[in-house]
């Protein structure tokens, strides 16, 4: 019979009533009265609910869209101060968090060997008389490790541990303790600044991925999208300096490649060319920040001197020389105002890495950015006196020291909760053999299977965000006062019964006696009582004549900020030149190979922490297109010259150690330079995490040698050089790019397709 | 002498025909015995007999008289018309019993359902294919709230253009007014110049 659009039509008819007759829509016959009245569960009709999103750190205010107790989509708080209406790609994954197959569906105890992943299920009472048990038994031998925490959830988890005599380490992979010691020592406060960008005409940034994972992207996102609108006033300017092409860098309109850990050198060089050209603002007083030597107390940093030292390729220069290229740019950015200099990421974590950030941020001082419109403004403390305006961030030293204290016995309990260490800490830390002795009782309250909880005794479930109460102060702040707040907006699926982590612990200390700094008998109240101290103020965003009607504006507004409550510009800069100056001792990188590594933070993974969420490995990296796998950005010509080609598996190697990843040949990349994301290299998890070929998915943190940031004892994590084999291998690298052919729309008949392509023939 | 492969044909090719004759009377078979809404039998048994009759009755015929909307909450806000909670039927018939035997027996499963928090799934007896979007608010509008007589009815008088008296039924039927069908959608359309543009309801 031939198939004509009548017959198909009548055959699909007909599939379709015999599939109906046949019961296949069963459940679509049905129509549900739930037993419960909720007033947001009515059929069909959605609601909105303001929240804090947490699958990064900046913690954006969102609102998700709840239909019938489920949440569907997240996005952007317009009313919230940072984010403002924006969200980043990652806020999207908090819907896969909180829908997790692989979510523990309630307590679990080991039974086996640690680390032999058998544990059976247990009720709540049994597991939480477990957990006093050996709180009882371990007294004055705990210790708990966390990400950096800020608001109640960091007050709760430091009391609750200083309860049983230990203390609370706050691990961050990329810790940001030498870029908030750098922020301390120029700009006299450890609270992180915000970064006026939306108003400045200028920013040069060094190293600092802003527009893509660096501290709070979304909130510098939405304001570099003002800085570049020409609608209203004129188009800023930015410079980056970055040794590898990031997206920040693909976004400038002038990149400066640079020989990883010299960002230092080349900000004091810029600082010369500004006192010497006496480009200083008049208000600028030179002397007090020389402490009287004015240019003589930067004589090494002449451009002349640096050019060779900085690894500025000449061809970017156009046909001016890298000393040229250095007083352009630091006539723009006096000329150009107001400007900022921004700086992190790498710049920050070669063994000179507070050098190089303090000789940054001292730029602002000298074009009188600090504390105008447009330059970099200092955010005031918190609202609520307990409440810390800045989480502590430990460095891995300090972990390295509760690891040693954990090996001699000193700790015999270690509470983990919702960070991964074992994947996080390069395999020279230890960690792992440590928390393999069965002596050290280890409680986790992740939700998901990680490396680190596959080694606990007990698993507490805790909730998700989307399921919990929370508040936060961000970090940064947009220059004034503000507190976030996080409510549970959805109850846990039936089959699922986590408990809130501060519940467990609050409810623990009460069944113990060691309540005295934790008066509250739940998070919620805690955040209650936070509300009223907030009405009393009398004062900010909420408005309400009742501490109730206050509580529920709240609520319903996501947070509180007052924008009249901000702080002091003035700042102590007599001789912080001498002092920055004296700091730039030793070599950047000190370890030997052919190529410098400079790990970055993958833009949807991070360091790994949403390895485990579907959409997060399948979100294309910005720049390669890149997704679900670990590659080697790598200099196209170098490669070619290497015989290495684009899919090949690359043996990358340390001085000690060795991971393997799929070469991404870039012509923008540095010759000199390798770079990898972190992310990948998940050896337990769920299967969206692991299950990957041998040499698709590794960890860069595994072969990181061990050198720490000067002074500050972080982790310096681009301060290790590799040499590069290929080991005659190839994959199939998952990408966008180069897949389709580009055509210009509105070539004549017969202009050719335009392709672009690269010396060794690859299409791009 | 017929060939031999001519056999196999013929009785292959009747082998099929009647395979499809059979599965289509076999889905005609169960059409015709199903229920609604998609089956052409009568309505479906519910899991609690619920006799419209007695609670949107008209108080002279014994009824109670309620308005559609005091149970279908959303039916005057948003697309779903929405059954009740059982919170919402136990409010009053955690006094109001029943007025016989059967009534009684009716109720305690309701109370049973409540008291074990276990929802109660009704028989659909109306429905759209998912491509339809069909906003009962919209319509209830249009019909309340217009400039000429037959655009000021009551949300109950609006519900029978569609669902036929609905009060009047101990268990409600399907298609006893309109045959809910796409040319239905069309003729009211016309009738009152309203847009018929497809993704005016097809999503």
């Amino acid at each position: 019979m031939k198939l004509t659009r009548r017959n198909f039509l009548a055959w699909a008819g007909l599939s379709a009533v015999g599939a109906v007759a046949c019961d296949v829509f069963e459940d679509e016959l049905r129509v549900q009265s739930p037993v419960s009245l909720p007033e947001d569960l009515v059929k069909g009709k959605e609601n909105w609910y303001a929240t804090l999103c947490r699958t990064c750190p900046s913690s954006e205010g969102v609102v998700v869209r709840v239909v019938e107790g489920r949440a569907k989509k997240i996005q952007g708080n317009p009313n919230y101060p940072t984010n403002m209406g924006a969200q980043s790609a990652r806020c999207d994954l908090g819907l896969q968090q909180l829908y997790h197959p692989d979510r523990l569906t309630g307590p679990v105890r080991l039974n086996g060997p640690k680390g032999s992943g058998r544990f059976d299920k247990i009720t709540w009472d049994r597991a939480l008389e477990a957990l006093k048990k050996e709180l009882q038994d371990r007294d004055g031998a705990v210790a708990m490790i966390t990400p950096p925490l800020r608001g109640h959830a960091a007050l709760i988890s430091d009391n609750f541990v200083k309860a049983f005599g230990g203390k609370r380490i706050e691990f961050d992979s990329l810790d940001l303790n030498t870029y908030k010691q750098a922020i301390e020592n120029v700009f006299g406060k450890k609270i992180q600044p915000y970064y006026d960008i939306s108003n400045a005409k200028y920013v040069l940034s060094f190293g600092s991925d802003f527009l893509s994972t660096w501290i709070s992207p979304t909130q510098w996102e939405v304001a570099y999208g003002q800085f570049r609108d020409s609608k209203h006033s004129d188009r800023g300017t930015l410079t980056h300096v970055d040794s590898r092409f990031s997206v920040t860098a693909s976004n400038a309109d002038r990149w400066i490649p640079i020989k990883p850990g010299q960002e230092g050198k080349l900000a004091l060089s810029i600082a010369y060319v500004l006192i010497e050209e006496k480009l200083t603002p008049s208000k600028v007083d030179i002397d007090d920040l020389t402490d009287g030597k004015g240019l003589s107390a930067l004589a090494s940093y002449h451009p002349d001197n640096l050019a060779a030292e900085l690894g500025i390729p000449e061809h970017i220069t156009g046909s001016n020389s890298v000393s040229e290229l250095i007083r352009t740019v630091a006539r723009e950015f006096a000329s150009q105002g107001p400007a900022i200099a921004i700086g992190g990421g790498s710049a920050g974590a070669s063994t000179n890495g507070l050098f190089n950030l303090e000789a940054i941020y001292l730029l602002n001082h000298l074009v009188g950015s600090v504390g105008i419109k447009g330059g970099v403004i200092l955010n005031p403390d918190s609202p609520i006196k307990e409440l810390s305006a800045g989480s502590s961030s430990h460095t891995i030293t300090d972990v390295e020291n509760l690891i040693k204290d954990i090996k001699s016995s000193k700790i015999k309990m270690l509470i983990i909760n919702g960070t991964n260490p074992v994947y996080g800490l390069p395999n020279w830390t230890g960690l792992k053999e440590a928390l393999e002795n069965e002596d050290v009782y280890l409680v986790s309250f992740d939700y998901l299977m990680n490396e680190t909880n596959n080694l606990s005794n007990l698993i507490l479930p805790d909730r998700n965000f989307m399921e919990e109460w929370g508040d936060d102060i961000p970090e940064p702040a947009s220059g004034y006062q503000v507190i976030g707040i996080q409510q549970p907006i959805v109850n846990p699926l039936s089959d699922l019964d986590p408990r809130s982590s501060s519940d467990v612990m609050l409810s623990v200390a009460q069944d113990l006696g060691k309540d005295s700094d934790l008066p509250w008998k739940t998070l919620q109240e805690a955040m209650k009582s936070m509300s009223d101290q907030l009405f009393d103020l009398n004062r900010g965003s909420v408005p309400g004549s009742t501490k109730q009607e206050f509580w529920n504006n709240l609520l319903k507004q996501g947070g509180w900020w007052d924008e009249g409550a901000t702080e002091s510009s003035s700042v102590d800069v007599s001789n912080i030149v001498s002092n920055i100056v004296a700091k730039d001792k030793g070599a950047a990188v000190q370890s030997t190979g052919e190529f410098y590594l400079v790990p970055f933070e993958h833009n949807s993974l991070l360091d790994g922490r949403n390895g485990d969420i579907p959409w997060a490995q399948a979100t294309p990296d910005p720049v390669t297109s890149i997704a679900w796998q670990t590659w080697v950005e790598i200099n196209e010509k170098k490669a070619n010259d290497m015989g290495i080609q684009e899919g090949d598996v690359l043996k990358v190697q340390s001085e000690n150690f060795e991971i393997k990843g799929i070469a991404f040949l870039s012509p923008a990349q540095p010759p000199e330079v390798i770079s990898i994301p972190l992310g990948q290299g998940r050896t337990i998890g769920s299967s969206y995490a692991t299950n990957r070929l041998d040499g698709e998915s590794a960890n860069v943190l595994d072969m990181l040698e061990n050198h720490k940031v000067n002074e500050t004892g972080s982790l310096a994590w681009a301060a290790t050089k590799v040499n590069v084999i290929n080991t005659n291998t190839s994959l199939r690298i998952a990408k966008f790019e180069g897949d389709f052919e580009s055509r210009e729309i509105g070539f004549t008949e017969g202009e050719k397709l335009i392709k672009t392509t690269s010396p060794n023939g690859n299409n791009h | 002498m017929i060939p031999k492969g001519n056999i196999i044909a013929v009785v292959l090719v009747g082998l099929i025909l009647m395979g499809i004759g059979g599965f289509v009377l076999l889905v005609i078979g169960m059409s015709w015995f199903s229920n609604a809404p998609f089956g052409l039998s009568d309505a479906p048994a519910q899991p609690i007999a619920f006799p419209h009759t007695a609670h949107a009755g008209a108080v002279e015929d014994g009824g109670l008289g309620m308005q559609c909307e005091f149970c279908h909450r959303n039916v005057t806000k948003g697309d779903s018309a929405t059954v009740p909670a059982l919170q919402q039927c136990w409010f009053c018939h955690q006094k109001v019993t029943g007025g016989d035997e059967q009534a009684q027996l009716e109720i305690e499963k309701l109370a049973t359902a409540y008291s074990d928090g276990i929802p109660v799934n009704w028989e659909r007896v109306h429905r759209l294919p998912d491509h339809v979007r069909f906003v009962h608010e919209a319509h209830i509008r249009h019909f309340t709230q217009g400039d000429t007589e037959d655009k000021q009815l009551e949300v109950k008088e609006v519900c029978t253009v569609c669902h036929g008296v609905v009060s009047e039924m101990d268990e409600v039927q399907p298609k006893q007014f309109q045959s809910l069908k796409m040319g239905t959608c069309l003729d009211c359309h016309r009738k009152y110049d309203v847009p018929t543009d497809c993704t005016i309801c097809h999503k």
